[in-house]
């Protein structure tokens, strides 16, 4: 009896575990897709990057007649599933999300990949980042903020979403710029960051408008500056650092890639639907609620776009002391 | 008035049974948890109007923390991180035959916990959020630091075996990317370990499939709980003595754990640690040395906390729209789908949601005790077939769970090796408790430890003892560290006497 359950569950867990493995082959890509299309989302269920792609997913199925299943491959600060999609079947039957880190993980040592190991399917969105400080703090405009750090160096706490994130990155280009000295005060996170400078436990947040909205309703917080190219849809009446005349553009972004060596026609049918999916009223309305900007780029710009971003990034990492 | 009717509206009540039967399920197997649920049922849920869509987020999350409490007593391995402590006095019980009663006072005290907590929001919303703000980095070290004290008392017999057990977890809960600098530590230039080796996985493997191995290898010990088992109670409520015995700690437990639970990062997972200890105080002489041992108290303590902080995680998002815990971070998600941005301004703008939210909390809790002690007896009869069944479905539903929280083969081995590692423990007699403590409250520790050094500048400690509700936590760790310490010696004493 012993020896017989033991094996009924080795059986068992072995056919699970090959059940779990077990991919989608087709070889002729003429008639693509005839099969499931999986999304590698490099991030857990319910984030910001998971319902993007989960909506942009069930656009694309819409318009495919195949299903178009998100996976959540997490781990890693988002290499995991980068190299998911990296290492995959180049058949179009396995795609994946990549958010800006794409372009800094080589330069920040945590894996080797860069947009040149993707074909880009194409970009969805931005999300600037921000300087956001609490309502009550002495300075109103981002002028003032920067001649109160000038004055105070090292003593301006800036709470960001991690080491190495795209928004302390952000925060330390910025400092860079205008030559100030802050202090960088990484969190788990960008909600806890926002938290802590709620509770007045840090000076100023880098992270994006979209992140501060419940603080700026209840006006408990003000955004001082936004570092994209355009005004942010969230604080319209908010100037960019580049119209004040400083050189800084740093936003987090999204899009969808394919692994390299995609059959051409298989990326061309990847990238209509992609497009029609971006564009589709679900998707925007998404973006709206969610407080991100679209930014639709097709494959062959998005590719050129994350190349650019690429080789800023690996100037821009190595001149920033990330150790603090 | 309108909101009431439209709660209890046919398809809104049908959304909330549909909601509670499925947490149920994705809070007993080990694995999947709580926050998971949530987020992959929330894309779904934007089809129903919000009141239909709340209804079953809400009845899952309510559910699946008590239902995590379900295995915890019958098999000891906990369902959800929440529900770990109540595996302690829960398995006893079971060990005692009393498997009926612990789930019936899981069913009973979870409901009323989160019954309670859900008037706390009503009546304090405004205080505990504000209070909650305070927690900077120095607090929440001293919170990790208060928790990790318990590492003593539920060391069991021998606290150096205890202290040893919890070091590992401390030293495990290093892994990763370091949390202040992002540098590598011991991940061996190996992705899988960036994020260091989750913690649900491992409570999976020690409990779970420990226990397992351990019953598999060791037939005919004590442990082989039906042989065992002299007299089978088959009671499931609590007679009129039980409930005087916890009515204090559930009290004390019901009032703390909102609270807890206002506070950002903390959730039912700490609030159970914190109050299955600090209840102690309330129960006096023999029953106190029952603790871990099959307590009501202390199950009744650490049963109430985890739903009771349910409604200080809802103050937290529904005052200042900042998320309590994971699931409401999810949460938040949801009401800005549906065009609602949480925070103080919905209770001005849009006060019939905030009161839709509260009446499916209360009666999702509500839901949480009915379908509890139904399913009582039907958990004890699945747990009366023979208990090779048992193993293997233990086995299956670790190894399912673990895969499905990441997609990741890696977590599956990390459920093996642990399981490994908690047969070698309970075959030493090493308790499990103090690794688990390390793990979960390690890097807590840690990385605000380091953040709270960074904001006092020039690195000084005095920021630990300087703001009030870091002092007050580090004493009460210190008096919580002494205490069994005292005791012990001074049993050693009597006994040389």
């Amino acid at each position: 009896m012993k020896k017989l359950m033991i094996s009924i569950c080795i059986v068992a867990i072995g056919g699970l575990l090959s059940a779990c493995g077990s991919s989608n082959s087709s070889e002729d890509s003429s008639n693509f897709p005839e099969n499931q299309i999986e999304v590698v989302v490099p991030f857990a269920a319910g984030g910001a990057s998971d319902l993007v792609s989960r909506t942009i997913a069930t656009e694309m199925e819409n318009e495919l007649d195949v299903p178009v299943v998100v996976s959540n491959k997490t781990g890693g600060s988002g290499t995991t599933g980068m190299l998911a999609t990296k290492d995959a079947k180049p058949d179009g039957y396995t795609i994946g999300y990549v958010p800006v880190e794409l372009a800094m993980v080589q330069e920040l040592g945590l894996a080797e990949i860069a947009p040149n190991d993707y074909q880009a399917i194409g970009q969805l969105m931005t999300i600037p980042a921000a300087i956001t400080v609490s309502a009550d703090a002495p300075y109103d405009t981002i002028e003032e903020f920067i001649s109160y750090a000038e004055e105070n160096p090292g003593e301006v706490k800036v709470g960001n979403s991690g080491t190495g994130s795209i928004w302390h990155i952000a925060a330390a280009a910025f400092a860079q710029e205008l030559d100030l000295e802050l202090e960088y005060i990484p969190y788990d996170g960008a909600a806890p960051a926002v938290t802590a400078l709620m509770g007045g436990h840090v000076d100023a947040v880098s992270v994006s408008p979209s992140e501060v909205v419940a603080g700026l309703d209840s006006e408990d917080l003000k955004v001082l500056a936004v570092m994209s190219e355009e005004r942010d849809a969230n604080v319209p009446d908010v100037p960019t650092l580049q119209e004040l005349g400083y050189d800084i553009n740093l936003s987090g972004w999204g899009g969808f890639v394919a692994p390299t060596d995609t059959p051409d026609e298989v990326m061309e049918t990847l990238q209509s639907a992609f497009k029609i999916a971006a564009e589709s009223e679900a998707f925007t309305n998404l973006l709206e609620e969610r407080g991100m900007n679209p930014n639709y780029k097709d494959g062959a710009e998005f590719q050129q776009f994350a190349q650019d971003q690429y080789e800023y990034f690996s100037e821009l990492i190595p001149s920033i002391d990330l150790s603090n | 008035m309108e909101v009431i009717s439209q709660i209890l509206m046919p398809s809104t009540l049908l959304f909330l049974l549909l909601g509670s039967i499925l947490g149920l399920f994705i809070g007993a197997l080990p694995g999947l948890s709580a926050t998971m649920g949530v987020a992959i049922l929330t894309p779904m849920t934007f089809w129903l109007p919000p009141e239909q869509g709340l209804a079953m987020l809400i009845a899952i999350y309510c559910t699946a923390i008590f239902a995590g409490g379900v295995p915890a007593i019958l098999v000891n391995t906990p369902g959800t991180p929440a529900s770990m402590v109540t595996s302690f006095d829960g398995f006893a019980l079971t060990k005692q035959g009393k498997s009926g009663l612990a789930l019936g006072v899981n069913a009973i005290y979870s409901g009323l916990g989160g019954v309670i907590s859900v008037i706390f929001l009503m009546v304090f919303s405004q205080p505990i959020a504000q209070f909650a703000l305070n927690f900077g980095a120095a607090e929440y070290f001293a919170l990790a630091i208060f928790g990790l004290s318990i590492m003593v008392s539920v060391s069991g017999k021998s606290i150096r075996k205890g202290m040893i057990s919890g070091f590992i977890g401390l030293l495990i809960a290093t892994v990763g990317l370091d949390p202040i600098t992002s540098t590598q530590r011991f991940t061996f230039n190996q992705s899988d370990l960036y994020e260091g080796i989750s913690f649900i996985p491992i409570m999976i493997g020690l409990f779970g499939l420990g226990e397992v191995f351990f019953q598999f290898l060791l037939k005919n010990d004590q442990n082989n709980i039906k042989e065992n088992v002299k007299e089978r109670s088959d009671r499931i409520l609590p007679n009129k003595k039980e409930r005087r015995e916890m009515r204090k700690p559930f009290l004390f437990s019901s009032i703390l754990s909102p609270i807890i639970g206002a506070i950002p990062g903390a959730g039912g997972d700490i609030a159970s640690i914190v109050t299955w200890e600090q209840s102690k105080r309330f129960v006096k002489g023999e029953k106190k040395k029952e603790y871990g041992k099959g307590s009501l108290a202390g199950l009744a303590a650490t049963t109430t906390a985890n739903n009771g902080v349910i409604g200080g995680a809802f103050t937290t998002m529904l005052t200042l729209g900042l998320p309590g815990d994971a699931v409401t971070a999810i949460l938040i998600g949801a009401l800005m789908m549906y065009g609602l941005q949480p925070g103080p301004n919905l209770f001005v703008e849009d006060p019939d949601i905030v009161y839709t939210i509260i009446g499916l909390l209360l009666l999702a809790n509500i839901l949480v005790i009915i379908l509890g002690l139904l399913g009582s007896r039907l958990f004890v009869r699945i747990m009366m077939v023979r208990k090779e069944y048992i193993w293997v479905s233990v086995i299956l539903f670790s190894v399912i769970g673990s895969f499905a929280l990441n997609n990741s083969f890696f977590d599956v081995w990390i459920v093996f090796i642990s399981g490994v590692v908690g047969l070698i423990f309970r075959k030493l007699d090493y308790p499990l408790g103090p690794m688990i403590l390390g793990l979960l409250l390690g890097p807590m520790a840690e990385s605000n430890f380091r953040r709270a050094l960074l904001m006092g500048g020039d690195f000084s400690y005095s920021i630990f003892f300087t703001r009030p509700i870091s002092l007050i936590l580090i004493i009460i760790a210190i008096v919580s560290l002494i205490i069994p310490v005292l005791n012990k010696m001074n049993q050693r004493r009597k006994r040389n006497v």
